[in-house]
């Protein structure tokens, strides 16, 4: 009888448990506090945590959840599925916003803005253009990110070869590259998984299609891996590997394409002169703009809350809290026109802040619009291709077709 | 009601609690990867029955079939190679020494460590230029060695599966050898020694019979495993496209890059069927196989 009554409580107990534990995890948010979920560390310093001064100036609590970045897109897109109330504003990147404003995971802001202070006219016209076909705009950019080459002075002055330019030419780049090298250290570091798709956009690819959202890439595929891998055969690039090292900031890479976000992180701690310059102009002057989206989760239960945050965040002075902190400029012209993406750490050692301006206005939205199965795995193909695994044309050819096998699906 | 009946009823009872785990995490999940299978579910919810489109763009899909090749060859390597070096150290560790406990210890120790952590410090040795054996043999060589350990095509298998030897699962393997081997009646050897068997003679007709359940077991087991977990593995190792060139996309890496990179979950639910219908297939041969070469004494 002990045995079968011990049984039964087993049994209770265990399904008991299951409401009990979802009940907990759905307690009501208090009023005036919102979540906001996004990728990055918070800075922290309070004076550069826009977060904090978000709480300050709008009275209303802000909770930071920081979901890493590599599970960042596919975490979001559970939450919109599940219709998960938990966060109140989402960043949400270039290649999500579409899709979570048809499927109604977030909400148009156009009513929201009808009082605001927000000038939608002032974004940078890259921006406008992403968000043409949306029916309505459903999130505020944070920042604007570019790409830009980061080189190494001393190794420069070294070789006797003068600084690049803004207006420095593909050809002067890889000349440059070449002389460059030396025992231990190579002329240009790999491109990364973001400037690859630089290279591939300044030979002459337009990389994303807006109309069909398809990858579209050829003969510029081609030219720059071959341009690459003909580096790479010289010693002037490393081979692709499963180092981690950064090359550049290890003083054993010259040059580095790089995202502009390296700047903050590079400041005054790499131990030797460095500075930037526009990435080189080969048939066309390309760069990815990297950005997110302030969005209104559709199954917020503070909206009003998280829209006063939203709007302190696009304000003057949230803006410029981001550009301190990070370093990427505002997509707001005229706020990033002030300057305050010279991140206090570098601001001795970047004489050509020109760079970012520059860059910015060369700059699209191009691969980041794809998932990034396909950017990832067109990646991988195109280093194989460095590494002999196949040719340069089969590469683009692969890569192009597990594209189109999952794009539209 | 009769004794047995009220035993019947008390022993429902004690298993219902696994019983109803096994329905809500085991059977409808399985039901609803099935029934998602035929459908273009996007990771954001939006879906659309689409029957079998899924299965036939799977078999069109050259990155599929290059990944079920290398997930059948994976498999069967890895199963072969980790039972073998079980075997080996269990033999190793049987034999009557001091410091026993200290080498099984030892060996042990790295199965115990997440494999993911586990990827992550092999990766660090496995570097090619800021790499630790790639640092050692330059020592010794007295010149710089950079072998791309980890992006040739001619090595990455050697160095996967020499990792997978300090996985839980050899780990696991190895103390279930040492546990059989304790079992071998003793009188088999001492016969065997007074028909003068070569000790290698004694392995194939004594132990290795005699401990041939425990080769099945673990060969399922390691089946299995090397399935199902060797994403944690090869993830921080090669990434989800299974560098270099695809030669180390298992199924697992597939299924994680459709569903969460690509956002296909319905085309991920349909890899996910034809993984599990793999790992039936492999259960199959495995016990197949052992009809033959398996020896129960009762």
């Amino acid at each position: 009888m002990k045995k079968r009554m011990l049984a039964i409580l087993l049994s209770c107990a265990m399904v008991a448990s299951l409401p009990i534990s979802a009940a907990a995890v759905s307690a009501d948010d208090a009023a005036d506090e919102v979540t906001i979920t996004t990728w990055n560390e918070v800075n922290p310093d309070d004076s550069l945590n826009m977060y904090k001064q978000a709480e300050a100036a709008t009275g209303v609590k802000v909770n930071v959840t920081v979901i890493p970045e590599t599970d960042y897109s596919s975490k979001l897109n559970q939450m919109v599925a599940t219709q998960d109330s938990s966060a109140d504003i989402m960043i949400v990147w270039e290649n999500d916003i579409r899709n979570f404003a048809e499927v109604g995971g977030i909400d148009a802001l156009d009513d929201y803005m009808t009082d605001s202070t927000i000038d939608t006219s002032d974004f940078i016209d890259a921006v406008a253009v992403l968000a043409d076909g949306l029916g309505g705009t459903y999130g505020l950019p944070w920042c604007a990110a570019t790409e830009v080459l980061y080189y190494n002075k001393d190794l420069f002055d070294a070789a006797g070869i003068e600084y690049p330019t803004n207006d420095w030419a593909y050809e002067d780049f890889k000349a440059a590259a070449e002389k460059l090298t030396a025992d231990g250290v190579y002329g240009c570091a790999l491109p990364n998984l973001q400037t690859w798709w630089a290279g591939i956009g300044g030979a002459g690819d337009q990389i994303y299609d807006p109309e069909s959202g398809e990858l579209v890439i050829g003969d510029g595929a081609v030219s720059f891996i071959t341009d690459c891998k003909d580096m790479v055969d010289k010693g002037i690039m490393p081979e692709p590997s499963s180092d981690t090292t950064d090359l550049f900031a290890a003083g054993k890479a010259a040059m580095a394409w790089q995202g502009s976000w390296m700047i903050g992180t590079y400041g005054d701690t790499l131990g030797f002169g460095w500075d930037i310059a526009s990435l080189p102009t080969n048939k066309v002057k390309y760069n990815t703009l990297h950005t997110g989206f302030y969005t209104l989760n559709a199954n917020s239960k503070n909206k009003e809350a998280a829209w006063k945050v939203i709007e302190y965040l696009m304000s003057e002075e949230g803006q410029t809290i981001n550009s301190k902190s990070s370093g990427n400029p505002s997509a707001l012209k005229t706020i990033a026109a002030e300057g305050a993406w010279k991140v206090e750490s570098a601001a001795d050692i970047i004489s050509n802040w020109d760079a970012m301006t520059d860059s910015l206005e060369a700059g699209i939205f191009g691969y980041t619009c794809l998932p990034s199965g396909v950017t990832g795995d067109a990646v991988s193909k195109f280093n194989s291709a460095l590494l002999g695994e196949c040719t340069p044309e089969e590469a683009v050819e692969q890569a192009s077709q597990y594209a189109a096998e999952t794009i539209g699906y | 009601m009769t004794r047995r009946k009220r035993d019947n009823r008390t022993a429902f009872f004690f298993i219902l609690p696994w019983l109803i785990g096994f329905i809500c995490f085991t059977c409808f999940p399985v039901g609803f990867m099935v029934r998602t299978s035929l459908t273009n579910r996007k990771l954001n919810g939006l879906s659309k029955f689409v029957g079998l489109a899924n299965y036939r763009n799977m078999l069109k899909s050259s990155t599929f079939l290059n990944s079920l090749k290398v997930t059948i060859m994976f498999t069967i390597i890895m199963v072969i190679v980790t039972t073998i070096w079980a075997i080996i150290m269990a033999l190793l560790l049987n034999r009557k020494q001091r410091l026993n406990g200290i080498f099984q210890f030892c060996y042990f120790l790295p199965s115990v460590i997440p494999s993911v952590a586990l990827a992550y410090a092999f990766r660090t040795i496995f570097g090619k230029d800021a790499g630790l054996l790639n640092g050692l043999l330059g020592f010794f060589r007295g010149a710089p060695v950079s072998i791309n350990w980890l992006y040739d095509k001619h090595t990455v298998y050697l160095v996967v599966f020499f990792i997978t030897l300090f996985t839980y699962n050899t780990g696991q393997m190895m103390l279930i050898f040492r546990s059989g081997l304790s079992d071998v009646p003793a009188e088999l050897y001492e016969a065997s020694d007074l028909d003068g068997a070569t000790n290698t003679q004694k392995f194939f007709s004594i132990t290795l019979p005699m401990i041939s359940p425990l080769v099945l077991f673990n060969a399922v087991n390691g089946c299995i495993s090397a399935l199902n977990g060797s994403f944690a593995l090869l993830y921080p190792l090669t990434g989800e496209s299974g560098d270099p060139n695809g030669k180390t996309q298992v199924l697992s890496l597939l299924i994680y890059k459709e569903a969460f990179s690509n956002m296909k979950v319905g085309y991920a639910c349909a890899l996910s069927v034809a993984l599990f219908i793999l790992a039936a297939l492999f259960g199959i041969a495995i016990f197949a196989i052992s009809k033959k070469t398996v020896y129960y004494e009762n």
